[in-house]
């Protein structure tokens, strides 16, 4: 009985061992096309409906949680928040005169269109889930394919870049956040116009890296980075041009590429709305996107103001 | 339990119990960041399963729950699992060969079972070829994720046991020492 007892008990396990190695194995194997992803996607399509009505069914107990950290940090936010407006007031001085010559610059160009985040169809949709894992900084929205959410489509809030869409279905959509191991985003910094790639700083949820800056470049500590506007060519924009990403929290020196860490802006751990930016790729936006990307830098600006200027103003329309 | 049949009662319980904490994990739990890092119910779910019905239940509600998340969550399907299902599977053993009963015991294995499935994690996600270096702040991450786990052990525990204990079958040790510690079986039982 005892030996019938132990072995039954190891099959068991064994049994399971196996069967997550053979899952995972497939998993990894396959193409995101493949029949476990589409299970996964199936599995998504009828838990979305649940998990929005769990969610808001839970806000009530999310927001209590959530009051007494908030409280807190806002208290040490605040000191910060007043040193940067002094500063940014200086700045907008400045950013005046440099808006005058990009609308001057876009006019040359003939590209009558002020960029803006509007222009990109914004979604609204709330965050219904959040993974718990430090390798995994995914959440699920509750919007998907039918509200014309689809793969690889930004997503941002009113604080800056929040990441992109990796799984769509009909009534939800995965998003992976700028901080997950899976994502690059094309971005400049602020004040020189140098470009290089924010990379996540895996392990630390509250850093990025920018990284393959020349090694040249001035950088200081407090500078913006903003998206690029470009991903492998000037004509297949994935972001829109001029989305604030982060701030620049110290420098690493190299040798032949700088890197800096940079502090993304969004407040990725407590996401509750944000917005998919649904236009897609190809249409106007994209193409003036990509122009103006291409324009050199010293033209370039003040361009990033007009799409980060527009997120506190659609932050107010979209919740 | 490990050498007696699983009544479906119990596994209907452990099943509804998986779901609910999943999904209040995904849903609240996880949006609510507690020393920079958030509580990771499902490990504490299985531990205290395995602690409390036995290796095999352990180690299957571990795949189930591991499965479950990473379903919900679109990740790499069999790491949780892998992971969880280890996790049940040593927590089990645990009460099958020492059967701990001391006050803390929740507590301590609650914080075992969230460091063995961090640091699993982590060493399955270095396998996978994710490339990232062992930092410092990888540690603390680890090392608070520990910490906020075995704050909420206990409270999980008392969960987790009001839930399953009502499907447990009376294990004739536990009422030996019932017996032992109320001063013998009253008269009406030996009746």
């Amino acid at each position: 009985m005892y030996d019938k007892t132990v072995r039954r008990r190891r099959v068991v396990l064994a049994l399971l061992v196996v069967l997550s190695l053979i899952l995972l194995t497939a998993y990894f194997g396959e193409a995101p096309s493949g029949s476990l992803h589409s299970v996964q996607r199936g599995f998504l399509t009828v838990i979305s409906p649940i998990q929005d009505g769990a969610n808001k069914a839970l806000k009530p107990v999310r927001d209590l949680f959530g009051w007494f950290g908030d409280t807190l940090h806002a208290k040490s936010q605040n000191a910060q928040l007043r040193k940067q407006v002094d500063k940014l007031r200086r700045e907008v001085v400045g950013e005046r005169v440099d808006q005058q010559s990009y609308r001057e610059l876009l006019g040359m160009f003939h590209l009558d269109n002020q960029l803006s985040v509007a222009d990109y169809r914004p979604v609204t949709a709330t965050v219904v889930g959040k993974s718990p894992n430090i390798w995994y900084s995914t959440v699920t929205i509750d919007k998907g394919t039918t509200a014309g959410v689809q793969v690889e489509d930004p997503v941002i809030n009113d604080e800056g870049l929040v990441g992109k869409v990796t799984q769509a279905v009909a009534d939800g959509a995965q998003v992976s956040l700028i901080n997950d191991s899976s994502i690059g985003v094309s971005a400049r910094l602020g004040a020189t116009g140098a470009t290089g790639i924010v990379q996540p700083k895996v392990g630390d949820p509250n850093d990025l890296l920018l990284q393959y800056l020349p090694a040249n470049t001035p950088v200081n500590k407090g500078e913006y980075v903003f998206t690029s506007g470009t991903v492998a060519s000037p004509d297949d924009s994935l972001y829109p041009r001029g989305i604030p990403i982060g701030q620049v929290t110290s420098i690493d020196e190299e040798s032949a590429y700088k890197s800096v860490n940079v502090h993304p802006l969004a407040n990725l751990r407590n996401l509750d709305v944000v917005q998919v930016l649904t236009a897609a790729r190809g249409t106007l936006p994209a193409r003036l996107s990509a122009v103006a990307a291409s324009l050199p830098p010293g033209q370039r600006a003040g361009g990033e103001t007009s799409a980060a200027g527009q997120l506190a103003s659609t932050s107010g329309a979209g919740g | 339990m490990s050498g007696s049949g699983v009544s479906p009662g119990l596994l209907a319980r452990i099943a509804a119990l998986s779901v609910a904490i999943v999904f209040f994990q995904i849903g609240v739990v996880s949006e609510v960041p507690v020393f920079g890092v958030t509580v990771d119910l499902s490990p504490l779910l299985v531990a205290f399963v395995g602690l409390l019905c036995g290796s095999t239940l352990g180690a299957a509600s571990g795949f189930a729950v591991g499965l479950l998340v990473d379903l919900a969550l679109v990740q790499t399907l069999g790491l949780t699992s892998l992971v969880l299902t280890l996790v049940g599977y040593g927590c089990g053993r645990l009460r099958e060969l020492r059967d701990p009963q001391a006050a803390l015991t929740p507590l301590l294995v609650g914080a075992a079972a969230a460091c063995a499935a961090l640091v699993g994690y982590s060493l399955m996600q270095f396998m996978l070829g994710v490339d990232a270096p062992v930092s410092l702040e990888l540690l603390r991450q680890i090392v608070l994720g520990v910490l906020v786990d075995a704050i909420v052990a206990l409270p999980m525990w008392i969960l987790v046991r009001r839930c399953l204990i009502g499907g447990l079958p009376d294990d004739p040790r536990r009422r030996r020492r019932r017996a032992y510690t109320t001063g013998g079986l009253s008269p009406l039982s030996r009746a």
